[in-house]
């Protein structure tokens, strides 16, 4: 647990002051290809002559920045529909009802890949897309969680005394829904980052030369067993950030002593 | 699956029929979001072609009319159904191939990939999740959880390329040639599947272990391991049995990287190939078929369930 926080904690940090710890740009070569880690490349450089730890810091920022759009996104979506679905009368539920077991019947980064095919590879579509395939899911807990919240009389209360709907849904259930939902968000950052890594690992986001840690793993096959870095780097940072998420928004695992 | 159809219980429609017309209805519904997607955010799917300068404007006009794409787009979408019906699923863009013959052709690889990497997750899976949840020492507990979670976790993207950076011998533009051999693959991908399944087994065990009925068997004189085990596992089986749903899913995604990782031939790599391309007729046709499968395993998942576990069956 304290790793998964110091790893994410060294993330983030290196997101924020990543073009303040090199003068490289991650874009333009600067060394011979595969040049080897040495002075001014610690990293070295990759098959196409950049500095290699520059791109892996400037990765942290759009990695991490565009998982977190892609959560927002999914959590935004996901989390207005299953308002609406359990707060706004049986119809506007049976619409959200349906229309999340169809969004649901499409596996969820198959459904990332049609709205990309929808849109066009780049940058902008997979987030969108990684958000979209987000939401259904988060939706259907956010319902589970308003309709329980309104079964508990809150809602019957407040009009009782006279209150519209809406103004109830946000003063009262609002501020008693987040504490259950906020743990929900971690695992659909986590989701998200799995997402947008695979997406651009498997190259639909339109451009090659992207500093993102799942292009970058993609670009670094080409030099697979003379520059293992170029991949091992990627591979461990976007292993490291999953599992430090998954650590952080898993309730710890009871002990089972009871034998 | 939650129905959608909400009969009272005293409807003559049994409670089976409901959910296969719910589950149909569904499907239908799948497939025309798959048309209307990539309709009507990309327009004109010709367009893609004219602007990689891989057709004259002329040729494109001819190309729409013969594939429809100038009709009504209500039109368009009665056609396809109907073409669907019919089982054609429509050319290649690119290549003027039947849809169908290009899937035929990629099926087998991508069922091998997925059939043998399933025989891995499903053994692998229990054995974690039975000595994780129902290990007699504590390190093996704790050494099988650990790896489960791993598997869970660990992007099959990662793996999978470090499964072929220790395995490989071939350096340079070798990497991204076609690999032979199945089983690194299919070990790697069995192995991510495998994490979900040891978790839902661990976490079945470790409840019923602390349950009466266990205790109750245990007082009687069963021992630890064998009919006491098989005692532990029956109520689990409906959870285990909606897995299936959730491994099928993870597979679909899961078999997309792992072709590409390895470079090897099979549905996944056509239907990364097609996006990239704006070759719509495939992309809509993979993207269908999965979640008409998809909805089939969860259809299947849902009986499994229900007989395993008499609770779950309801008002029939």
């Amino acid at each position: 647990m304290r790793l998964a926080r110091l790893w994410l904690g060294i993330v983030v940090a290196l997101a924020l002051v990543a073009p303040l710890l090199t003068q490289n740009s991650p874009r333009d070569p600067v060394a011979s290809a595969l040049a080897p880690p040495g002075p001014g490349l610690p990293l070295g450089a990759d098959a196409l002559g950049r500095d290699f730890l520059a791109r892996m810091l400037f990765g942290t920022r759009l990695s991490l920045g565009l998982a977190s759009l892609a959560a927002v996104i999914a959590i935004g979506a996901g989390g207005a529909a299953g308002f609406a679905g359990a707060l706004f009368g049986s119809t506007a539920d049976r619409v959200w009802l349906w229309t999340t077991n169809v969004l649901l019947s499409i596996p969820s980064l198959l459904l990332a890949m049609l709205l990309i095919a929808a849109w066009g590879p780049g940058i902008p579509a997979v987030v969108a897309a990684v958000g979209v395939g987000g939401a259904p899911v988060f939706s259907r807990v956010t319902r589970a969680v308003v309709s329980q919240l309104v079964g508990a009389g809150y809602v019957a209360a407040a009009q009782a005394a006279g209150a519209d709907r809406l103004w109830t849904s946000l003063r009262h259930v609002l501020p008693n829904a987040l504490p259950q939902l906020a743990p929900l968000a971690g695992t659909q950052f986590g989701w998200a980052f799995l997402g947008i890594t695979t997406l651009t690992f498997l190259g639909l986001a339109g451009d090659p030369a992207v500093p993102e840690w799942g292009a970058m793993l993609n670009a670094g096959r080409v030099a697979l067993v003379s520059a293992p870095r170029l991949v091992l780097t990627p591979a461990l940072a976007i292993s490291l950030t999953i599992l430090s998420v998954h650590a952080l928004s898993r309730p710890s695992e009871t002990d089972d002593s009871n034998r | 699956m939650v129905p959608l159809l909400n009969r009272s219980s005293t409807s003559p429609v049994s409670s089976t029929t409901r959910r296969l017309l719910d589950g149909l209805l569904t499907a239908w519904a799948a497939v025309s979001l798959t048309f209307f997607a990539l309709r009507l955010s990309a327009g004109d799917p010709v367009a893609a072609l004219l602007s990689n300068g891989l057709t004259t404007s002329q040729q494109a006009e001819q190309l729409r009319h013969r594939l429809g794409y100038d009709l009504p787009l209500l039109q368009q979408y009665v056609h396809y159904l109907g073409r669907l019906a019919r089982g054609d699923l429509g050319v290649s863009l690119y290549s003027g191939q039947p849809v169908t013959e290009l899937i035929g052709s990629a099926l087998p690889s991508t069922l091998r990939l997925a059939g043998s990497s399933l025989l891995i997750a499903f053994p692998l899976g229990a054995v974690l999740g039975g000595v994780a949840g129902w290990g007699s020492r504590p390190v093996l507990r704790r050494l099988a959880g650990t790896l489960a979670s791993l598997a869970t976790s660990l992007p099959v993207a990662a793996t999978g390329v470090i499964g072929l950076l220790f395995m490989g011998r071939l350096g340079g533009a070798d990497s991204l040639a076609p690999q032979p051999g199945l089983w690194l693959p299919a070990t790697v991908l069995g192995w991510a599947a495998a994490g979900p399944f040891a978790r839902a087994v661990q976490a079945g065990l470790q409840s019923t272990r602390r349950s009466p009925f266990i205790l109750a068997a245990r007082a009687r004189g069963l021992r630890q391991n064998g009919r006491l085990l098989w005692h532990a596992v029956r109520p689990t089986l409906p959870a285990i049995a909606s897995l299936l749903a959730v491994e099928v899913a993870f597979l679909f995604a899961g078999t997309v990287v792992i072709e590409t990782v390895f470079s090897r031939p099979g549905l996944g790599r056509i239907l990364v190939r097609s996006i990239l391309q704006g070759d719509f007729p495939i992309a809509q046709a993979l993207v269908g078929m999965s979640a008409l499968f998809y909805l089939a395993t969860q259809v299947v998942a849902d009986s499994l369930a229900r007989s395993a576990d008499p609770r779950l069956r309801g008002p029939a």
